[in-house]
């Protein structure tokens, strides 16, 4: 469970996060809102790349702000970026490699993590292929695959689906939907895809101006009239 | 891949033991001792590329860096009765110890301002040695005399030029493969996940600071390790061979030699101490060398990235493709 209490980031005179209170129970949740809404900055909060100003953020009652960044990942919190970042003179099993690395896995256990990650992924043909040699949909998946090893307990996605096509998005939907039941961990997934949403959230929380607007099950919260103002309304209005 | 790696190690392998016994046998005595030097600053400008090619960072400290080397050899030489070994390793950690602590501000810095903080300390070295100078033993922690000098001990093993020469060759290879398994292993990738980005570095679990220090220590105890060679070379040191304006050609010969592979730093190295060598064997003026360097350290960032060993190295890539392809 993550639980975060009147978290509030400021960025110089801007309030990003506005004492954001936010308990996330469910396996895959969403996390939606109009540009500038928070959304990346609740994830950097929470991955430790941005200061908190004040307030809490803890998964399963272990307080995350107080660790470092690298010490959150070693813990068990995995997160992929909105701008993929993938070494292009590393393979893809090498980029999986440095997580474990860092968690100091067990060496007989790392090939079979590894093995296991790219397979459910989809590219363990690749697994040899430099980064500079991977498509874009390939890079994406080589990012959460890379989520994937070495025990993830929360797993944070910064919109996965950036840029892809029709099917590449099936195929998307399909790795994401099963990551819990296959790896246990509890995914926060920041998108503007609402199709994706529905498809894969079972609760969704929706930011404004670094506030909770809403949160609940996802079919509800994107009926919402005060969602639709918010988000949908706005990106209509800005349309016409 | 695992099989050609296996090949290519062999060939190295091979090329470095032909080179340690054959070099020796074929030079005069003279040309002995600018090979053992080039030899010497290849492995500093190695410890060079470690920082550029795996990490991005500029250091323009290296020459400093081989001086505090070569200052710690000397002062063990005269205050202890150590081998010559122990106190080329003690000397390399020693300067590993002070590189990493440079490495404070490159946590922060990067790119031009990196390379700014560094030649301010390449200049605050040269300072120190100019006003110090180096030991031969003399008195106090200085260990400066002024009319004789002591005793010098060389390795047993390495007595005359020639096998020093050998020695050189050997530390130098097993230093570059240090470096080489690094690239290969944990650091290695934890590096490229740096370069790339930090923020996705540390959400892979890697702690930047601890990764970056290490790097410098690994090229600060290359440089040690260079310092403490060449004091053993020239038996004492003088301020006037660790100027800060040599860090900056050592770097800009790193780039042109290339810095993704060995072969660079030891083209790198054959540049700094050979052509200028060869240069005065021919009657020119060995100032000369800065032209040509001048202009393969443009032709280099325009044309080959990766240096003279790069093309090298692709070439003979291509040859034995094309043999291969011509077998079928």
């Amino acid at each position: 469970m993550i639980d975060v209490k009147n978290l509030t980031v400021r960025f110089g005179g801007v309030v990003a996060l506005n004492q954001l209170t936010l308990k996330i129970t469910d396996d895959v949740v969403g996390l939606i809102g109009p540009n500038g809404a928070g959304k990346t900055t609740l994830t950097n909060a929470l991955s430790g790349f941005v200061t908190v100003a004040s307030g809490s953020a803890s998964v399963n009652g272990l307080n995350l702000i107080d660790m470092a960044p690298h010490q959150r990942s070693r813990w068990g919190l995995a997160r992929s970026f909105q701008k993929v970042q993938i070494v292009s003179d590393l393979t893809v099993e090498d980029h999986l490699a440095t997580v474990l690395d860092a968690k100091g896995a067990n060496r007989s256990l790392r090939d079979k993590a590894i093995v296991r990650a790219l397979d459910y992924a989809g590219i363990l043909s690749v697994r040899r292929v430099r980064g500079v040699d991977l498509n874009p949909f390939q890079r994406r998946l080589t990012e959460i695959a890379k989520c994937l090893v070495g025990a993830p307990r929360v797993i944070l996605l910064d919109e996965p689906g950036g840029g892809l096509s029709e099917t590449e998005m099936k195929e998307l939907r399909k790795v994401i939907l099963g990551i819990h039941p296959e790896f246990g961990a509890q995914i926060l997934l920041v998108d503007h895809d609402v199709e994706l949403i529905r498809d894969v959230c079972t609760s969704t929380a929706v930011l404004d101006f670094g506030k909770l607007i809403a949160y609940g099950p996802t079919a509800e919260v994107l009926e919402d009239e005060v969602v639709k103002a918010a988000y949908l309304g706005r990106m209509g209005a800005a349309n016409d | 891949m695992i099989q050609t790696l296996s090949r290519n190690n062999l060939i190295i392998l091979v090329v470095i033991v032909a080179a340690i016994w054959l070099l020796p046998l074929v030079l005069n005595s003279l040309w002995i001792k600018v090979v053992t030097s080039a030899v010497i600053f290849g492995l500093a400008a190695a410890g060079i590329s470690v920082l550029f090619a795996q990490l991005g960072l500029i250091n323009l400290s290296q020459i400093a860096l081989v001086g505090i080397g070569g200052w710690v050899l000397l002062r063990l030489n005269y205050a202890t009765g150590l081998p010559f070994t122990i106190s080329l390793v003690a000397g390399g950690i020693i300067t590993a110890i002070i590189s990493s602590i440079l490495a404070l501000p490159a946590l922060r810095m990067r790119g031009l301002y990196l390379a700014l903080v560094t030649l301010m300390t390449a200049g605050a070295f040269q300072i120190i040695f100019n006003a110090f100078q180096f030991p031969n033993g003399g008195e106090g922690f200085w260990g400066v005399a002024q009319q004789s000098a002591g005793a010098f001990r060389r390795p047993l093993i390495a007595q005359s030029d020639v096998s020093y020469l050998r020695y050189v060759l050997t530390v130098a290879a097993l230093c570059i493969a240090v470096a080489g398994v690094h690239r290969l292993t944990t650091p290695g990738r934890a590096w490229a996940m740096i370069r790339q980005s930090e923020a996705n570095a540390m959400a892979a679990g890697i702690d930047v600071t601890f990764f970056k220090m290490w790097a410098f220590a690994l090229s600060g105890f290359m440089a040690g390790i260079a310092g403490g060679l060449l004091a053993g070379a020239l038996q004492q040191l003088d301020a006037r061979t660790f100027v800060a304006s040599d860090s900056i050609l050592l770097f800009a010969l790193a780039i042109v030699g290339g810095v993704y592979h060995w072969l660079g730093a030891l083209i790198a190295g054959l540049l700094f101490k050979l052509l200028p060598a060869l240069f005065n064997d021919f009657g020119v003026s060995a100032d000369l060398t800065l032209v040509i360097f001048g202009a393969a350290l443009l032709h280099a960032i325009m044309t080959a990235p990766r240096g003279i060993a790069g093309q090298i190295l692709s070439g003979f890539a291509g040859l034995v493709k094309h043999r291969e392809t011509s077998h079928d």
